[in-house]
């Protein structure tokens, strides 16, 4: 049987790192990681890009060396992803900040209102009901990355969870101070525009778990398989008819809520960077789905019904 | 903010040209760009400039020799400054339809800052337009843009003059920190007229449940010049030796 030689080189310098002999036909470059390891601790599998030329994109580690196409001897590009952090990680990081950074505007905490104010709590019932949907939300965001999200890809550079996590924590902080503050103005229509808000939110809340569980029911661990998400009894599910990425909707849905409940222009400013972003996710997402699949529904919109 | 040149510098916003080293050095070699409809406009755009800044030069020389004086010689150029210094926003347009090829961010950034300063501070605070740092930052604007505008005119009619392109790449060094110089010192004489007429600020408690300072926000600008005029100024210190250097190599071939 023949066996490969796998050189590994710098993608920058071109300097040479590493020499395998008698690496297997069938070895994965997901296995060739690991060898590199070997020699250079430094550099684990997860912060490992290997690609065929120095700018080239990066092999999956599930590509088999034999179907590649290299001879006997494959020369491959090492590039350093730098440090990597799982994004079970990122996720509790990002969303643990805004749930107790609120609750220190809510509980009205030294320094933020003044001293007279100091522990104090705010006249106004919208103001709790705020502070239990704000907590609902995220508590609800890290329980599903505990419990119910699964990562196809296993980390993300760490560098990244700065630029996240000021975004999250930096609007959660934002929004609290106005709504939490001494002078903040109760919604103009008062107990109405509540209840409509609050309905908005709860629905929109129980639509975004529920496409969850549906996406996360739609493999099973472990594999990569990658099927058409469809509708199921749940009627929260339905919303798959019309649109690719139900959850992110449900979402904007729910910030959209929590703005009305609140009148508040930072939660407004939140929901729309937050729509913004979504759009750019699903519209890739639809269009990786389309690609995909050749039967893909064709009603189906990225985030709104009919629209966009 | 002087920052907005330098980036300029490099990016060739407003003009055509594009790659400043590379393209300056050779006149012969083909460069990618703007069609000739395109590029017809942009020289009509970037005359009509820099016979704008002109206007203002001129403007400033003959108040001078009028009053005798130099103080308060914003009142004599105002009208113009206002006019070419907005009219600057079709780079933006230009980058954004693709007839330049700079970045529409950076690009924003630089126009912005400018229409900025004329507006929200010196237009909107009466009381520092006859601080003589304005008259700092006005002249520095005044001879880099004239200088920018018709840079970007040669270049775009592929023939660029040596003593152009050299002033591009030398007069900065004292222009830009005159620039900040005047940019910081007019909105730091800004400040307590702002503060004490709450101006542009929003105050709870009110039904938007925001509030806005912008005392501080002109001060958070203040602080936002550290990070960034050093590294535009060295970048473009860079720049110059790259493309000054470029014509002493080209000098040696010939």
């Amino acid at each position: 049987m023949k066996h490969y030689e796998v050189e590994i080189r710098d993608a920058k310098t071109r300097e040479k790192l590493c020499f395998l002999d008698k690496v297997e036909p069938q070895a994965t470059i997901s296995e060739i990681k690991t060898l590199f390891t070997k020699t250079h601790p430094q550099w684990y599998p997860a912060r490992q890009s290997l690609r065929l030329d120095p700018k080239g994109k990066s092999l999956k580690d599930e590509d088999v060396l034999q179907k590649l196409p290299v001879g006997t001897t494959a020369t491959l590009y090492f590039r350093d992803l730098g440090a990597q952090i799982s994004w079970v990680t990122v996720f509790l990081t990002e969303y643990a900040g805004p749930l107790f950074i609120y609750l220190l505007f809510y509980f009205r905490v030294p320094f933020i209102y003044g001293r007279k104010y100091d522990f104090t709590s705010s006249r106004h019932t919208v103001v709790h009901l705020a502070c239990m949907c704000h907590s609902f939300h995220y508590i609800k965001r890290l329980l599903e990355t505990l419990f119910v999200h699964r990562f196809s890809h296993g980390t993300m550079p760490l560098r990244n969870i700065f630029k996240n996590c000021t975004y999250y924590w930096g609007f959660a902080a934002w929004m609290a101070y106005y709504i939490n503050h001494p002078l903040y103005t109760p919604p103009t229509y008062g107990v109405q525009q509540v209840k409509l808000a609050l309905a908005v939110f709860v629905i929109c809340q129980l639509g975004n778990f529920s496409i969850h569980m549906a996406l996360r029911d739609l493999r099973p661990a472990g594999s990569k398989t990658r099927k058409i998400p469809y509708p199921t009894k749940n009627p929260f599910t339905w919303l798959f008819l019309l649109v690719s990425c139900p959850n992110y909707t449900y979402e904007v849905g729910s910030w959209i809520g929590f703005a009305i409940l609140t009148q508040c222009v930072p939660v407004a400013l939140f929901s729309l960077v937050g729509f913004t972003q979504m759009t750019i996710w699903a519209k890739g997402k639809h269009r990786s789905y389309l690609k995909e699949f050749r039967d893909y529904p064709p009603l189906r919109m990225p985030i709104i019904p009919f629209l966009l | 903010m002087a920052a907005a040149a330098a980036t300029a510098a490099t990016k060739g916003n407003g003009g055509g040209s594009g790659r400043v080293g590379a393209g300056d050095s050779s006149g012969a070699r083909k460069k990618k760009g703007p069609g000739p409809v395109a590029t017809a406009y942009l020289v009509i755009y970037n005359v009509v400039m820099t016979a704008g800044w002109l206007v203002i030069a001129v403007g400033l020389v003959r108040a001078y020799l009028a009053k005798g004086s130099y103080h308060s010689l914003y009142y004599s150029i105002e009208r113009p400054l206002k006019f070419f210094q907005t009219g600057a926003l079709l780079e933006i347009l230009h980058c954004a339809i693709g007839i330049v090829p700079s970045s529409v961010v950076l690009t924003s950034f630089q126009v912005m800052s400018r229409v900025f300063l004329i507006w929200a501070v010196t237009h909107s605070v009466k009381e520092v337009q006859s601080e003589d740092s304005v008259l700092l930052f006005v002249i520095a604007w005044t001879i880099t843009e004239i200088i920018r505008y018709s840079f970007y005119t040669f270049s775009l009619l592929n023939h660029l003059p040596y003593i152009i392109k050299w002033a591009r790449y030398t007069l900065f060094i004292v222009l830009y920190p005159m620039g900040v110089t005047g940019e910081l010192l007019t909105i730091y004489a800004a400040l307590p007229f702002v503060r004490q007429a709450g101006l542009y600020s929003i105050s709870l408690p009110n039904k938007y449940n925001f509030s806005f300072d912008y005392h501080a926000f002109l001060i958070l600008i203040m602080i936002s010049y550290i990070p960034l005029f050093p590294q535009l100024y060295f970048h473009m210190i860079h720049q110059r030796r790259k493309v000054l250097s470029h014509t002493e190599e080209h000098k040696k071939f010939e």
